[in-house]
């Protein structure tokens, strides 16, 4: 991804990018193939931003606290705003479901697919 | 109430124009179910009719006109040499304007069971006088309307899994101003492709998205009540509040994106990640608290105004209005969403509104009357060596004294108003389509509140 795009996109996400961002972005990657080239970085960078939220949020185990919960709900802005920029809107809207089915789970108390499985897909959806 | 256009060309010099149906789908659109709707002519020599739509009849009215006030007679009206300031393109119609005398320029229809009340032969008819020309009438609905917003959030936390929908249910039934969604029903209106149930859509997907940051602010907030209740995680626990307040926030992303209009998406997008950056800023300044005057404004203009802005401009985006007319209501929700929250930052100090004086100043969260008290010459230094301390009972109602008696709330007050003036005025340089003064009034109502 070009320094600029990244210089945009990771504003106030610096040091998550430092702390694990960087390699789930890398590890969507290559789930974007199909997908225009000059998009493919930043539905990559959506994905990832959609797991490390998630996961910072502590969705489906220990409540995180404040800080890291609103870190986490700017990761998922930021992602929903990257999409809006990039992605079709099936794809848009098969993020949102991975998101529903993956809180929905977790306010349930159920099990639910893997939060990767349900953004693979969901990266399909174009 | 709902105002509104109709736009349409006449094609030939006199003419009775059937415009029944499009009142028709005028009610249904607005969602009125008994009520009036009132129309007027905006042109001198268009006038309106209720009567039968019978070729052979409407051709003996044309000659009824014509012999009443022919058109080939002489007229003081088109004299052109003894009128003053005559147009260029002034027209020879002296007796278009007498044959408007003759039907009225303005109407009443009542209307019950979402339906115009017509007798079986009864037709409305826009009577075009002086054609062929482009013509407009004012429409105003008024009466009960089908509240298409609440049916819509109903419908849509009717659908939702029930650990997840219980905690938004009650949150939403409880209550909220439903600023945001008024606005994009408002905002919605002002453009060429205005679908109320559509609208509504977008309305409900807006104020879910509100409700969703609400619930983590008050795990964030540590908020016991809200609009009178628990808050979902007092009463839930913070992990549910977490995948609830998620659920609800993708859900809306959803329905916006349903909507199929890219500009919506991205307004709302963008209004999201404010509203995020901004919550993170908000506790970051916890610790200079009360912070200053700019900070407070960076902070609301995120945590408030950006969706107060967002929903005013995705309304019309919506419904495909000009981009200027968007660019406007996207600064006047900005203008609006700033003072709608210093508004609430007085009521934390207002006995009568309800809410327990003093909640903000408990939580530390920003507030611009607590700013201006610690900024005062007399009571400032009091103010701001209680808040450097722990805030119990006692010393959360001595600076709410402290604040009363000085005099920031009425700085806080005047500089709120002063914001929505300049809201309003955003709104002078555009077409609204007969919405000025809703908007406006929607405006001031906004600041002079008591709750």
């Amino acid at each position: 991804m070009s320094t600029a795009v990244l210089d945009r996109e990771l504003q106030r996400l610096e040091g998550l990018w430092a702390d694990g961002l960087s390699e789930t972005y890398r590890s969507y990657l290559e789930e974007v193939a199909t997908h225009a080239p000059d998009v493919q970085p930043r539905l990559a960078l959506a994905a990832a931003l959609v797991e490390v939220g998630l996961r910072l949020q502590g969705l489906g185990s220990a409540a995180a606290p404040p800080a890291a919960l609103l870190m986490g709900d700017l990761c998922l802005a930021r992602s929903s705003r990257i999409l809006t920029d990039s992605a079709t809107r099936s794809v848009q809207i098969a993020f949102a479901r991975a998101v529903e089915e993956l809180s929905g789970a977790a306010a349930s108390r159920v099990e639910s697919r893997p939060v990767r499985e349900l953004l693979v897909r969901a990266l399909a959806a174009h | 109430m709902v105002s509104g256009r109709l736009r349409f060309d006449s094609s030939h010099p006199t003419q009775f124009i059937d415009i029944t149906d499009r009142l028709r789908e005028h009610v249904r659109r607005a969602g009125l179910v008994t009520g009036r709707l009132h129309l007027q002519s905006l042109h001198t020599t268009l006038g309106l009719a209720i009567n039968e739509n019978e070729p052979l009849l409407l051709r003996d009215f044309q000659s009824m006109l014509e012999r009443l006030a022919p058109g080939d007679v002489t007229y003081l009206h088109d004299d052109f040499s003894r009128r003053i300031d005559v147009a260029l393109d002034e027209p020879v119609n002296g007796h278009a304007h007498c044959r408007q005398l003759l039907v009225s320029g303005f109407a009443t229809l009542l209307v019950e069971e979402g339906d115009l009340v017509l007798g079986r032969w009864q037709s409305v008819f826009a009577v075009e006088l002086d054609g062929p020309r482009q013509r407009q009438l004012a429409l105003q609905l008024d009466g009960d309307f089908d509240d298409l917003v609440e049916l819509e959030l109903s419908r849509q936390l009717r659908a939702d899994p029930e650990p997840i929908a219980s905690p938004m249910r009650r949150l939403v039934e409880a209550g909220g101003k439903r600023m945001r969604p008024r606005l994009v029903q408002l905002t919605a209106q002002l453009g060429p492709q205005y679908e109320p149930l559509r609208a509504a859509s977008l309305a409900a997907a807006i104020e879910i998205l509100h409700n969703a940051t609400l619930v983590h602010d008050d795990y964030v907030d540590e908020s016991p009540y809200r609009r009178g209740r628990p808050t979902v995680a007092a009463a839930e626990g913070a992990e549910r509040a977490i995948a609830v307040g998620d659920y609800y926030f993708a859900k809306a992303t959803r329905l916006i994106a349903e909507t199929g209009n890219p500009d919506v998406t991205q307004t709302i997008a963008a209004a999201l990640e404010a509203i995020c950056e901004s919550q993170i800023d908000d506790v970051a300044l916890r610790g200079a608290f009360p912070g200053d005057h700019d900070s407070y404004l960076r902070v609301v203009r995120g945590k408030t105004a950006a969706l107060f802005s967002a929903a005013c401009a995705s309304g019309a985006q919506l419904s495909n209005a000009g981009p200027e007319v968007v660019e406007a209501l996207r600064r006047y929700g900005d203008l609006l969403g700033v003072a709608f929250q210093m508004a609430d930052d007085m009521v934390d100090f207002s006995p009568s509104s309800g809410k327990p004086v003093g909640l903000d100043i408990r939580q530390r969260v920003l507030s611009l009357p607590l700013i201006y008290a610690a900024e005062d010459r007399q009571v400032g230094p009091e103010v701001r060596r209680l808040l450097s301390g722990s805030l119990g009972d006692e010393e959360v109602a001595r600076v709410a004294e402290l604040v009363t008696a000085s005099d920031a709330l009425q700085r806080v007050g005047d500089e709120a108003r002063a914001l929505v003036e300049e809201a309003v005025s955003e709104l002078e340089r555009v077409e609204l389509n007969g919405l000025r003064p809703t908007l406006i009034g929607l405006a001031r109502s906004a600041v002079d509140r008591a709750s």
